[in-house]
């Protein structure tokens, strides 16, 4: 940029390789470099997220939903909410994307080497998950038990359907499927209930383990609860904070919960730092 | 105390002014526009207007951090898009004539854009600014930059300093840059004396002792923290509109929007203020918004400025006491009141808010 | 030939491109002028080829975002054309329209837009004659107008020292009035807090919204008493500028059982009452305590808007206070008072007097210093949209910039979301940051509404607001 410091702002420029559509408001994409490889360095950790555009429309915050051990392209995960979601679900393939990132921090898988580990996901809140738990699954001998309890409302807005197959099949995972009660359908073979209800019945032992939880507030709100009414520990219980993000670089004020921005030191908590949050997201 | 620096009459630092504009300088300035004192560039220095002056209505951040500015440019050629960075202008600038509290607020915009991640537009723009600043002769009746630690006189981040005393200016290059600014007029200047520095730090005392409110104690960052869950902000912050006017006008207040504007051919991604006061601040897409009433966003506002930016940036307030909130907030909100209340827990005088 | 086809076609072209053809956006209604220009087309008129068409099923349908957007887009000229009136499709879209029309354009030519660029017609289906006539006209008037200049300059909106208001320095402007006494404040102050004391303690009111000192000298901000014991905040003073009415909606949202009881100068009553008027207040939920107010004062003069005011207090009082004492009801004083002409309609003339060109750039420079800060929005009672306008981004019809293109569209659309319905309280223009004059854009339109369609706004709140009614023999002569 005019042998100035490098446009912050300035994203890469990226084309849909692949997209799919896990519900009828929520899709997938795989979206690759425009020249086919990714740039030298372009490296990021798990759970970190990237500022992806529709250039016309905005800018929208979403998890990399692939973890590095599959890398050398990007994917995402959204629901169609608002502006730039609803103008991401009608591009097509080939179509361009920016790409801005990767920002925030990360799931610090080395450190839980060893560990059982549990992913509770309630809709959308699953996107979150599905890195660190591809991760898991790709280093397989890494990790202990592997419990998946993925939520969504009705039958119909359950996301990455497919994929839970073969989640299902690997040796050491339990995948727990369950729908809001009224949302099951006739042949439904999975949990009827809430989720922190589904998760209380099926009553996991902490062992040390990790237990990652992402979804709407509300779900959140009683997934803490129920975690440390198993008694699990603050620090071993992790999820992930979503503000509406701007600059996603810490400077345009959007963000902060207090002092923490969440672009910045964020997304990824404990529910221990949570604590000691405000109320401010 | 200074011994060293020069006494000026008005027509040599005007006439200093006028070389710089002839040097191809950018001197942006205090001017009088429709009986509102702005910063503006100039194209003579006859045009500065400083009798009367007590500060301008707007900071002069938007020298560095403009209102609007493009931050990259798209054009669509099928399904490719193509992107471009704007370009920076090479123009040095002069801002003449900042208080020293509006010099204080340009040194929170750096400890926020030139921090980890620093912005290349604002970076730039930076390296191209000579500060000028005017100290103080006499307070307003909302001027509270003792409160926050500053001064009338403070010279932190100025590169030269004017000081306005009874019959002359005293001037002082206070960092290399200043000297080069002053290099060509300054061996026609008169040297200042030891007596007339002595008289500028009792005006400085004098200007001091003016300022009515009371100071505001470091200590009470982490306190103001632990008020965040209290029901006392629904009373602080009950007459608040939820205008812009606090954070455009303020010195120090950096918060930013961007939108893409543009068509089906091009447009432009671009940065403009925004304000915490907003609704639309940061409610989400699917509707929620952490901070959906007025009470919590005016309790952000405070807290940004005198707890969570002193405990990351090392214990100075964001706030700069300059004073322009307070006489332009619609409603008359007074955050130095408002400071001392929260931290007494909701006791501000009279019982009421 | 001496010449080979290719290099006249070349020079055609040249020509061409040298010459400025206007770019004019039509905006018609579906049934009938789209109908009657379609007939023109069957019938082999020729007209000028410099219309676009924008289809709209009714010319009720248009907002005055979509001319200016037409502007910014870079038309030259405009041309709006729907059915006769009696004739609409839809009945009454275009009698709507009629008086939208008519305020619009009464706006844009005060902002000095050239008239020659903004045109109405009322074409039917059958005057295909009609419509390529309108379309040749149209054209030639544009043309003669030339190309638009920049709609909204680009920048930073430096303040121009060189640029001095046609409006000269705003100067106190002598009127034999002064101040009240302190004795008088302090009376009028005692009564009151007495009276919100009795009215709390009784239940009668659940709080009052009133004023209360400010920390800057002469400052008085809004406050809110719930608790008898502390009515000792509310005072009254001649700086009382607030209009309190902008918090009414949510007050009442909070209220208990009693009512909200409100301190009202006559320009803060007729907001309140019109707030009632459009559904916003319920009349049995406010108690007006009403104050007959001597005028407000500011930077040492009295406010603009007090000069013409009778200084009575609001017919609609519940409560009247004064230095003697607190009466039920409104308590006129039927004092012979002279009253003084508005010296913002001297302003508004002076600003009328200057060729269009001149007045351009007056509100061109005003609108660049907007900070789009939305305080006139925030301090107006009559904005209470929960989702304005401004904010939509689905499409974003107001750029989020803060250029001269955004700040026009804004100014435009406040001044005609409140055509109508401003009460005049001036409060916009107290507390704008940028000095902008919207106190004159807001009386222009008013007495726009006065004039043509007889409407003034006053505290009868059976009146409907112009723009959402019409008559059938609205005035149109310009169309």
């Amino acid at each position: 940029m005019n042998g100035q410091r490098e446009n912050l702002f300035r994203p890469q420029l990226m084309r849909i390789a692949q997209a799919s559509e896990e519900t009828p408001d929520v899709r997938t994409l795989r979206l690759e470099f425009r020249d086919g490889k990714a740039p030298p360095k372009f490296e990021w950790r798990t759970g970190q997220f990237g500022q992806f555009s529709v250039f016309g429309a905005g800018e929208c915050v979403f998890t990399i939903t692939n973890p590095p051990t599959r890398g050398g392209h990007i994917q995402c995960t959204f629901r169609q909410t608002g502006k730039v979601t609803s103008a991401l679900r009608n591009l097509s393939l080939g179509q361009s994307v920016g790409f801005r990132g990767p920002y925030g921090n990360y799931f610090p898988m080395d450190d839980w080497r060893g560990r059982d580990l549990l992913f509770v996901g309630g809709g959308i809140g699953m996107a979150a998950l599905h890195a660190p738990l591809q991760l898991a699954l790709d280093r397989r001998a890494d990790y202990g038990q592997i419990l998946v309890l993925n939520g969504a409302r009705t039958v119909a807005d359950m996301v990455y359907k497919e994929e839970m197959k073969e989640w299902a099949n690997t040796n050491g995972v339990t995948v727990v499927r369950t729908v809001d009660p009224g949302g099951e359908t006739p042949d439904w073979d999975g949990e009827v209930g809430l989720i922190p209800n589904v998760f209380e019945r099926l009553n996991p032992k902490p062992n040390g383990s990790i237990a990652i939880t992402c979804g709407p507030p509300i779900m959140l709100r009683f997934m803490l609860l129920a975690l440390e009414k198993l008694g699990f520990s603050p620090e071993r219980v992790i999820t992930t904070l979503e503000n509406k993000m701007k600059c996603a670089v810490g400077q345009c004020g959007r963000c902060n919960v207090g002092r923490f921005f969440v672009c910045r030191d964020g997304p990824v908590v404990t529910a221990a730092q949570l604590k000691n949050l405000p109320a401010d997201y | 105390m200074k011994t060293n620096g020069w006494r000026l009459t008005e027509t040599e630092w005007r006439s200093w002014l006028e070389g710089l504009l002839r040097a191809g300088k950018s001197v942006i300035a205090p001017v009088e526009e429709n009986a509102l004192r702005l910063f503006s560039p100039v194209t003579s220095a006859a045009d500065v207007v400083v009798e009367n002056y007590s500060n301008t209505q707007w900071s002069p951040k938007e020298f560095l951090f403009p209102r609007s500015e493009p931050l990259l440019f798209y054009r669509f050629r099928g399904d490719e898009t193509e992107l471009e960075d704007p370009g920076l202008d090479d123009k040095e600038q002069v801002l003449f004539g900042l208080r020293p509290c509006d010099v204080a607020g340009l040194g929170r915009l750096d400890d926020i854009f030139l921090g980890e991640s620093a912005d290349p537009f604002y970076e730039h723009r930076r390296k191209q600014t000579t500060v000028v600043s005017l100290a103080c002769d006499k307070a307003e009746a909302a001027c509270f930059c003792t409160a926050v630690g500053g001064s009338p006189a403070a010279t932190e981040g100025s590169d030269v300093q004017l000081v306005p005393r009874a019959e002359a200016w005293l001037l002082q290059a206070l960092t290399p840059r200043g000297e080069e600014l002053i290099a060509g007029s300054a061996s026609a200047w008169t040297p200042a004396s030891a007596e007339d520095w002595r008289q500028a730090e009792e005006q400085r005392l004098g200007v001091e002792k003016t300022i009515e409110r009371s100071p505001l104690s470091k200590d009470w960052a982490p306190r103001l923290e632990e008020t965040f869950a209290q029901p006392l902000w629904e009373k602080l912050g009950q007459r608040c509109l939820g205008c812009g006017i606090c954070a455009y006008v303020c010195p120090s207040c950096s918060c930013f929007d961007m939108n893409d504007e543009g068509n089906a051919l091009c447009g432009t991604r671009c940065r403009s203020w925004d304000s915490c006061a907003f609704t639309r601040f940061t409610q989400h897409a699917s509707g929620h918004n952490p901070r959906a009433t007025r009470p919590p966003r005016y309790r952000q506002r405070v807290l940004h400025k005198f707890s969570y930016f002193p405990l990351e940036h090392g214990e100075r307030f964001m706030c700069v006491g300059c004073g322009r909130c307070l006489k332009l907030c619609p409603v008359g909100l007074d955050i130095h009141q408002t400071v001392r209340a929260a931290v007494s827990k909701g006791t501000p005088g009279e019982g009421h808010q | 030939m001496a010449q080979t086809l290719e290099s006249s076609e070349a020079r055609a072209a040249v020509t061409q491109a040298n010459e400025w053809q206007p770019r004019i956006v039509a905006m018609v209604c579906n049934w009938c002028t789209y109908a009657g220009a379609d007939g023109a087309g069957t019938a082999r008129r020729a007209y000028a080829p410099n219309v676009r068409i924008v289809r709209f099923l009714c010319t009720g349908r248009m907002d005055p975002l979509f001319i200016v957007k037409a502007f910014e887009q870079g038309a030259d000229g405009v041309l709006i054309s729907g059915c006769h009136p009696g004739d609409c499709h839809y009945v009454q879209g275009n009698l709507l329209a009629r008086r939208r029309f008519t305020m619009f354009r009464a706006l844009m030519d005060f902002l000095g837009l050239d008239n020659r660029r903004l045109h109405f017609a009322w074409v039917s289906a059958s005057e295909g004659a009609k419509w390529s006539r309108i379309v040749d006209e149209v054209t030639a008037s544009v043309r003669e107008a030339g190309p638009l200049p920049n709609w909204g300059r680009l920048g930073m909106g430096m303040a121009n020292p060189a640029h001095s208001s046609p409006l000269g320095h705003s100067a106190p402007r002598l009127d034999a009035r002064v101040p009240p006494s302190t004795e008088d404040k302090q009376s009028i102050s005692s009564h009151l807090q007495q009276l919100a004391a009795d009215l709390l303690r009784n239940g009668e009111i659940s709080s009052v919204v009133g004023y209360s000192c400010g920390t800057l000298p002469e400052q008085m901000v809004p406050t809110f008493v719930t608790d008898p014991e502390q009515v000792s905040a509310l005072d009254w003073s001649e700086h009382c500028a607030n209009n309190l009415a902008v918090y009414l909606p949510d007050a009442l949202k909070k209220k208990g059982s009693g009512k909200v009881a409100i301190v009202v100068k006559s320009c803060d009553a007729k907001a309140v009452m019109g707030l009632i008027r459009e559904n916003q207040v319920k009349r049995e939920d406010v108690l007006l305590l009403g104050i007959p107010c001597t005028g407000l004062w500011q930077n040492g003069g009295l406010a603009l808007k007090c000069h013409s005011c009778s200084r009575e207090v609001s017919p609609s009082s519940d409560w009247t206070i004064t230095p003697n004492g607190a009466q039920k009801g409104a308590a006129l004083s039927e004092a012979e008072r002279k009253v003084g002409a508005d010296p913002r309609d001297e302003q508004i003339g002076i600003l009328e007097s200057l060729t269009s060109q001149e007045r351009w750039d007056y509100w061109q420079r005003q609108f660049d210093r907007c900070l789009r800060c939305y305080a006139c929005r925030a301090v107006c009672p009559m904005c209470y949209c929960n989702n304005c306008i401004s904010d939509k981004h689905r499409p974003q019809w107001i750029s989020t910039s803060f250029d001269g293109k955004g700040n026009t569209a804004w100014n435009i659309a406040r001044a005609m979301h409140l055509a109508g319905r401003c009460t005049g309280c001036d409060e916009c223009t107290r507390v704008c940051p940028a000095g902008i004059r919207l106190d004159l854009l807001n009386r222009r339109l008013a007495r726009e509404a006065e004039i043509r369609f007889d409407y003034h706004v006053d505290e009868d709140v059976s009146t409907i607001p112009p723009l959402t009614s019409f008559r059938p023999d609205d005035p149109d002569e310009f169309l």
